[in-house]
Parts: structure tokens; sequence; C-alpha cells
């Protein structure tokens, strides 16, 4: 079996080798011509040129614009970008802050029965014989709490509590079930009056449909009270094209949505205006690298704080600290489980009776595979277990309240543990991370797996060997040195080569943000352009699984994602993406062929101008439908 | 024959919506009431907990090595649905029960891959290449797939979502639908600009998606027209899973060529708090299944279902009444063909001897062999080329004869 699997790994190696081969021999070693090369490093380290930048780093010189870049700190930011994002307060708050303002349901939106407190106010051991016992044993529980009592808990009783006692219990049970829905109910809409007992047929044709100016004057026009009830009855989907109004409407109906809605739409707004491109491709980068799922628990509410204060300070930094960063932040702790993993249970100081957490290897695991050395990067199971042990303790204080890190020196593990051959010795506590942080980020598999990736994203789906090993070898020299490791790749031949150019398909991200940019367009609110993404198959921060999405073109080369570009292309060409204003009169009267070298800042190709020449014989060739065309096209979605 | 009637109306409608009859089409019409035999493939994504899912209720270790979070022995509360005095389906696939009944679900035990991998993504590659220990470029079910050529429909090979999983990419026509609503070109003036872009354009990968894309839609279109209710009262749960099954249902009664589908469901990787999150995934992907055999009815006959995920989870519980990655794990098939209301497949036993390094379940039977037994006896394929290198044995006899 070894024997076979050793085989058919050297087998597969070979085909590699040959592929690579094949390539390198052609074109990673063809320089670009400098007209291209401009063109290049847009579609490379922004998010897509705008109309004009092409010239611009023509102008400026190709290096000297790198150099810019890899220097965000002496790159003016763009005043549009920070008008928009002054808005947006949570992205400002502290951790503990966004928990205390944003991190409760809003008042009296959660109304607990009483029916429900009644059950659980019953003693221990008549739950237990309410939820467990025989037809008997629940009978006779029942029979001994007053009626009053009774009547709440029998309101509720889940189906298996009821089965099987008599009929005239049964009854009343679903009586008292009837009568405190229809006490909830009127509760509900004494503190949620629906929108007709609030407002006339006209205001509410206003308030959903009106024009942004009807909305501003009906909503000035009420008292506090009253303006918290509508918003509350209306929620935020009317709202798309006034951002303001929308926020108040989420602080009232979704306080803990509005602050990953905030850090959607901080994401999108840097990603189009931002002069400051490469770190905003680099945040989106990492944060992918280190993947954090919105959909779990307080996640959606940590994520701020994740990208802001784990990820954004360290894109040009040392790989080591922002690896103990996201390993210390509770974004991270809580999404791989890390904050309840505890020394063995075998191990335990307590008595076996108290019950306490035990060890989880979820972070351990995913921390080698997927943030350091990768899967294939030479570590065993009983590293992995290591590892998770070297962790025990690191911890969140207080997850609802303050979300700070924590070390917790009764829940680490103290003894000694070998991971990849080095020895932790026992009776230490938090050291034991820290070290194991330490041997990660000095691993020569972490070298080759995170200039492999950055590779990746930078110049080709495979990359030629030659400069990941070179970008390595930067990486060592310059412990993780991430805007060294950087410089090595943009300045190598392989990155300005034939071999790299428009070789890379754009992610859905990519593609719905190239587009924005390509158009000039004006983006008053980002939620349509997020949703878009989402429809894309890459919702932001909306990956479940750990490994973040897809580095390379083959996972967004299929149908549904074709239509979904095609689509999104003819609903921004028509204006009709809400909160994005499009104007493409400079197309007027245009040609194929200058609305696509507009579009693409080069000629299209010939398949491309044929198919639209041809097509548009016949039919009126507006702008929106040349735009379309072109944005739809292959030239269009690659990079 | 009920089956056949419907067959020509549907065809007849796909008909007149394309105009020129593609020949695939009418190659299935030939054929008649001999409809393709149809595989489709479930993929749990994120290692499911099969220990908790079929529970060994017999294996009083089971209950050692998980103190909070065993399901309880069938007849207790919450217990298990006791199937042969020995497994039991977890209580949130009660609708499943009825599909064991009458024959139609079967069970594979400690099934899973041969590889030792507890990484999630190279098990899914390799469990998706129908390589153990190696990524390939195409994808087992691709491959299972008689030879591409003309005649073949657009949509003989599907998959929900917004990608095409690695189990369906290779050299066959191969669609992802993330909706049938949404597989359209909304805007009908680029329609065929486009279509005859992405057939001339000198971008490979880009071309023969395209041109894969533009065929499905125009049927697609036609099927779009009708609208659809499930038969037989059958009711999808409102999540993504249970949409894609019915899309997979609609499309496959289309009569419009269907061979090979996929849908896959994430969310299983519970490390912490597993037992609610179980039952709250469990429920909806059991109905959904159900919903699906109910939906299809006498259609069943010519479907096998098979579900699959990368590897088991740990026999013992973690310390956050959770489990870490495993090795064995159960399979399901489900269908007309299906010799069901049986437990296959060899126990291999929970003592610390047994088990895998000690810790999970051991694999006693190959993925590969189910698989197979499907690929040759339901599709009528060779194996060789789809699990290369692999020898199966014994046929289970899955299937009727």
């Amino acid at each position: 079996m070894k024997r076979l699997k050793y085989a058919l790994s050297v087998a597969a190696l070979l085909v590699l080798a040959g592929a690579f081969l094949a390539n390198a021999t052609g074109r990673f070693d063809q320089k670009l011509s400098v007209d291209k090369q401009a063109i290049h490093v847009l579609n490379r380290l922004t998010f897509g040129p705008r109309p004009g930048a092409v010239e611009q780093v023509r102008r400026a010189g190709v290096g000297k614009w790198i150099d810019q870049q890899l220097h965000p700190e002496k790159i003016a930011e763009n005043p549009v970008l920070e008008a928009k994002l002054k808005a947006l307060e949570t992205l400002r708050l502290p951790m503990w802050k966004i928990m205390d303002k944003y991190g409760a349901p809003p008042p009296g939106t959660i109304i607990r029965p009483p029916s429900q407190l009644a059950l659980n106010s019953l003693s221990q051991q008549q739950q237990s014989r309410l939820r467990n016992g025989s037809v008997e044993e629940r009978r006779n529980t029942l029979a001994s709490l007053d009626p009053d009592k009774r009547r709440l808990v029998l309101a509720a009783a889940p189906p298996q509590m009821l089965e099987g006692l008599p009929e005239d219990l049964q009854q009343e049970a679903a009586k008292a079930r009837q009568a405190e829905q229809e006490e909830l109910q009127k509760e509900r809409r004494k503190q949620m009056p629906p929108l007709n007992e609030l407002l006339t047929q006209e205001q509410i044709r206003a308030a959903r449909t009106g024009t942004v100016e009807e909305k501003l004057a009906l909503f000035n026009s009420f008292d506090p009270q009253k303006r918290e009830q509508v918003m509350r009855a209306l929620g935020p989907q009317p709202f798309s094209d006034l951002p303001e109004l929308r926020r108040e409407a989420m602080i009232v109906t979704q306080p803990q949505q509005l602050v990953n809605s905030e850090l959607m739409e901080n994401k999108l707004c840097r990603a189009i205006y931002s002069n400051r491109q490469l770190e905003e491709v680099l945040v989106d980068f990492w944060m992918n690298h280190f993947n954090v799922f919105n959909g779990k628990g307080q996640d959606r509410l940590y994520l701020t704080s994740f990208e802001r204060d784990a990820i954004r300070p360290y894109v040009f930094g040392h790989f080591k600290d922002m690896l103990l960063a996201t390993a210390r932040h509770p974004a991270m702790l809580f999404y791989l489980d890390n904050w309840q993993s505890q020394a063995p249970r075998e191990d335990s100081p307590f008595p076996a009776e108290v019950r306490r957490p035990g060890l989880n290897e979820n972070y351990g695991r995913e921390l080698m595979e997927l943030h350091t050395l990768g899967v294939d990067g030479g570590y065993t199971q009983q590293d992995v277990i290591a590892v998770a042990r070297a962790f025990t303790g690191w911890t969140i204080y207080d997850l609802q309240k303050y979300a700070e890190f924590q070390f917790n020196p009764a829940g680490h593990d103290r003894k000694e543990k070998i991971v990849l051959g080095h020895k932790l010795p026992a009776g230490r506590g938090e050291q034991d991370g820290l070290d194991v942080i330490d041997i990660l980020s000095h691993h020569p598999s972490t070298a080759r797996f995170i200039s492999k990736k950055l590779a990746q994203r930078f110049v080709a789906d495979d990359p030629p060997q030659a400069l990941v090993d070179r970008m390595a070898a930067t990486f060592t020299r310059t412990d993780g040195d991430l805007g060294a490791v950087l410089q090595t790749m943009f300045n190598s031949t392989e990155f300005l080569s034939e071999g790299a150019w428009q070789t890379k398909l754009k992610s859905p991200l990519e593609m719905v943000v190239s587009a924005v940019r390509a158009l000039n367009a004006d983006v008053t609110d980002t939620v349509a352009l997020a949703q878009r993404i989402a429809d894309l198959g890459e919702p932001l921060y909306g990956k479940l699984e750990p490994t973040g999405y897809p580095n390379t073109g083959d996972a967004w080369t299929n149908s549904a994602s074709l239509l979904g570009r095609i689509n999104f292309a003819t609903a921004l060409a028509g204006g009709q993406v809400p909160g994005v204003m499009v104007d493409i009169s400079r197309f007027n009267f245009k040609d194929p062929t200058s609305v696509a070298t507009g579009l693409l800042n080069m000629a299209p190709s010939p398949a491309t101008l044929t198919a639209i020449e041809k097509g548009i014989r016949e039919k009126e060739a507006t702008p929106s439908l040349l735009t379309t065309l072109v944005m739809s096209s292959p030239d269009f979605q690659r990079r | 024959m009920l089956t056949r009637r419907y067959f020509l109306r549907s065809s007849a409608i796909a008909l007149a919506g394309i105009g020129t009859a593609p020949s695939w089409l009418l190659r299935a019409a030939a054929q008649g009431s001999n409809k393709p035999k149809i595989l489709v493939v479930v993929f749990q994504r994120g290692a499911a907990d099969g220990l908790n899912i079929m529970v060994p209720f017999f294996e009083k270790l089971y209950y050692a090595m998980r103190p909070t979070i065993a399901m309880p022995e069938p007849g207790k509360d919450n217990g298990a649905i006791d199937l042969d005095g020995r497994f039991g389906l977890h209580p949130s696939l009660q609708q499943l029960k009825p599909l064991w009944d009458s024959g139609q679900l079967a069970i594979v035990e400690a099934a899973g891959s041969p590889d030792p991998s507890r990484s999630h993504f190279d098990a899914q590659d390799y469990m998706e290449s129908g390589t153990p220990g190696r990524t390939g470029a195409d994808g087992w079910l691709n491959r299972a797939l008689p030879g591409a050529g003309s005649g073949a429909s657009p949509l003989r090979a599907i998959a929900m979502g917004t990608q095409l999983p690695r189990t369906l990419r290779g050299s066959r026509e191969a669609v992802a639908v993330n909706g049938l609503e949404q597989f359209q070109v909304r805007n009908p003036n680029a329609a065929s600009i486009l279509e005859s872009m992405y057939a001339t354009t000198a971008d490979t990968k880009l071309m023969s998606s395209g041109k894969e894309t533009f065929e499905a839609v125009k049927i697609i279109e036609s099927i779009n027209r009708i609208p659809y209710t499930p038969a037989n009262g059958a009711q999808y749960p409102g999540n993504d899973f249970g949409r894609g099954l019915q899309q997979i249902a609609r499309l496959i009664k289309a009569d419009v060529g269907v061979e090979a589908a996929f849908a896959d469901i994430g969310g299983w990787d519970h490390h912490s708090n597993e037992a609610p999150q179980l039952s709250n995934l469990l429920q909806p992907y059991g109905n959904s299944l159900a919903a699906f055999a109910r939906d299809m009815g006498d259609r069943m006959e010519d479907i096998v279902l098979v579900t699959m995920s990368e590897f088991g989870r740990t026999a013992r519980e973690d310390g956050n009444a959770g489990t870490d990655h495993g090795h064995g794990n159960v399979m399901m098939v489900l269908g007309g063909p299906v010799r069901g209301g049986k437990v296959y497949g060899r126990w291999p036993g929970l003592e610390p001897e047994q088990l895998y390094e000690k810790r999970d379940l051991a694999v006693t039977t190959d993925f590969r062999d189910v698989l197979a037994e499907l690929v040759s006896r339901h599709l009528g394929q060779k194996t060789e080329p789809v699990f290369p290198g692999y020898k199966s044995g014994e046929p289970f006899g899955l299937l009727k004869t």
C-alpha cells in the first residue's frame, strides 16, 4: 500500500514537472511589453483599473508605482472613501463597545412567554419527571401543581411531554397554548404596532416606494417614538437608497446584523475607492487565508476587530506577528473552538464528577494544515494533538461582554509536549503556544506554503517553482517579512512575463468590483453589490469552511458562475443595481472597438470583437448593450 | 405506461421550446420508456459523524466513549430508530424509516477511504477524484459517464450550486445550476451574441463552459415555463439542499437526458456542542432525501442515490461534547434498484485494538467498493477507468439482479 502510494506520488510529480517545463521554457521568462506591463500590474495589484489609471501608471513608471503600493502610508487616501467610511461607526469601536452596543437583541423584540418561565421555575426533580418520566409520573407531577401554574406548564409542554396523558389534560394543554398565543400576539402588537395602525395608505406608499425626498420628509415629520415604531415595522429593506435611514432601521430591528453589514460595506468601499489598492487586495487575501465564518454565532460581531486588529496591521509586516494576532483573537478562538479546549480530561486535576471541557483538535490541525505548513508540510496526528495541548487555556474572557483574549492557567495542559521534534518542557503555561507560533512561522514548509499561495494570487494558478523558491528564501532570510516577499515576487521576471499575462480568472468579488471601477460608477450603497457577489458564489465573510475561497480559477469556470457574471453585467450596465450609479454616456455613438478598449484598456480579442460586430448588425447598439457584452466577454473575466 | 406518457408530454414541450430537436432528445425519445439509469450523488462536506447518524446501540463501548453525546437506545426518549436490532437511525432521520421498511434504503457501515488523511480538503479531493491519496484532474462521476460526443444532452451531468464539484469535473459535459430560475440570460439582446462569442473564443477553458452553458440555458428555459409541483405531496425543506434535490427531481422528470446529478450539504464539522447541531442538520437532510424519493415516485426505479462524507469522526467524544476528525463512516444507498432494508459491510468493533489508530472507527469497506458496484451494475460502465488501479472485490449485491 505504502509503496504503491509512493509510486503514485512520484508519477504525479513527474507529470507536474512536465507541465511546468512546458510552461517555463515558453513563457515565464518572456518579458511583457511596456504597454502590457502597466495593465498587468493594475490587474494584479488592484481590484481593476479605473479609467485613466493605465496612463497614470505609465507616467509614474511601473517600478515606481509598485513601490508606492508597497508603502501605502505614503499614498494620500481618497477623500471620497474617507467620507463614506466616516458614517460607519462600528468600524472604529473597540470590541467591548461593539458587544455593549450591538451585542444584545433590540429591546422589546424578545418576549419571554410566561409559560416557559413557569416550566423553568419547577424543581429539578419535577422537570426531570416531566421530561423523562413515565405517563404515571408525569400525570402525578402535573396533578401536584396548583391550577394556575399547571395551566402555564401545560402551555409550554412539548408534544413528547403530553404523549399518553389523558384526554382532559391534553385538552387543557391545547387551550392553555392557544390562550397564551393570543396574549403574546396582543403584547407584540402593543410593542410593534403593524404599519396600517401607524400610517395612512399614502404614507405607507411613500415609506415603501416613494422617492428619497418623500421618505426623508415623511420620517422627519415623526416624533422619535413614532419614528422608531415605523422603523421597526418597516425594517431596513425599503432604504436601499438611504443608508442613514437603513442604519437606523437596522439598529431597531437587527443590531447584530448591522456590525457585519458595515464591515461588508467597508470592504467594498475600500476595494472600489481606496488609493491604497494593494493593501486592500492583501487584506482580502489574508482574511481569506485566516478565514472566519460570519455565520458562526458571535463571530459576526468579532470579525470587525479581527480584520482591523489582527490582519490589516500586518499585511506588509512579519508573518509571525499576524499569525500570533490571529491565534489570540476571539474571532479565531471561537471559530476553530480553541476557546473551550482544555487539558485532556484524564489529566484533569478536578474530580471526575465535575464536568469540565477537555481537548479539542480543531485549531491545532487547521493551524498547521491551512495557516502555516500546508497539508503536506510534514506534520503527523501526534503533532496535531501536541499543538492542541500547547494551546489549551488560550481562551476568551467573557464572550458576550468583553470578548478579550485570556490565558486560563487552570485549563492548560502542563505536561511535556513534542511538536515537530521540538520539546516543550512540562510545567509551563502560555509560553507553550507562543513557542508553537515561533516553531511554525520559522518552519521551511511555512515559507514555501505562504510563498506559493501568494504567487498563486498574484502570478499564476500554477506558479513556477523557481519563483516560489526565491520567495521562500526571502521569507526565511527576512524572518517572514511579507513586504520583502512581495517585493521579490513583483521584481521577478516571472511576474511581469507572458506566462502570467491574463492567466488569472477573476473571482466573483474581483469581477464585480473591477466592473464597478471600470465604469467609474458612483456607489452610494453596497448592499446590492454584496448580494450580487454572494449570488456568484462568494458571500463576503460567508465561507463556512476554514479553507477560505479557492485561490485558483477552476472553481469559477462553470455555467452558474458564467451566467451570474453575464446577468450582473446586464444589471450594472442597465443601471439596475440599487445604490450604484453608472454613467455610460461617454460611450454614446461609440463603435464596439472603442467601448471594448475603454473597458479593457486594450483591444478586445478577435473573437469577442467579431461576435459583437456581427451581432449588433440587426440590433440597436446602445452603450448599455455594448457595455454588457464587453463585461460579459471572456476578456473581462481575466485579469 | 404512465411514465412513458409523461415523457412524451414533457419532451414535446421541450421540443417546442427549442425549435429544432437536438439529437440527444431524439435519441432519448426513440428509447421510449427505456429510460436512462440515473445516479445521484450526495456529499456531506465537513466529515459527518456516522456513529451518531447510524447508531450502533448494541455496543456498550459506544455509550462509554460518548457519555454526553451518544444517542439513546431505541425506545428511550430521543432514542435511535431501530433498524435491525443492532443499528438505529438518528431520530431526526425518522422520515427515512419508511424507505428502509419498503426496501429502498440500504446502509453500508464502516465505509470510507483507505487513505489516512484527516484533512477535510485533501480527503474530499481524493474521494471526489476517486483516487485515495491523490487528487486527480477530473472526478469519478464524470469518468463514470459514457464518453463525450455528439448526442449527449448538455444536462447529462448536473450539480446544484455555484460551483462545479471535483466529482463532476472532466471531459464529459457537466453544468452547475444555482437555481433553475437564475439559469437564464436576462438580456435577450445579448444572449445570441454571447453564445457565438463564447463558441469562438480562444480562451479554451471559458469556451467549453460557455458552450455547455448556452445549450443548457435553452433547455432550462423551456422547463421553467412549466410550473412545478412536487408529486405525491412531497415537501422539500426550504434549505439549499432541499431546493437542490427538488431541482434535480424537476430536471429528471423533464426527461432532458440527466444521467448523473450531484448535491452537497456542508456544516458537519462538529468539534463542539454536537448534539443539537447534528439534530438540526439531520432533520432537513433526511427530510430532503425522503421528499426526493416521494416526489420521484415510480421513477425511483431508474435512480440510485448514494451518500458519502470525506471521513468519519472520533469514536470518543472530545473535550467539548463534540468529535474530532476520524476515519470510517456510513454510506447510504437509496433507490428502486437497491436491495434495501439491510445493513451491509463488516462492523469492525469499538475495542481499542479494533479502532483505527486506537481512536476512530476502522474502514472495512472501501468507498469504491460501493461506488464501483453502482457504476458497473447501475450505469453499466466499466469500473477500471473510473477508479484507476483499483480492483474491486466481490460485489455486495447492493442492487437487485
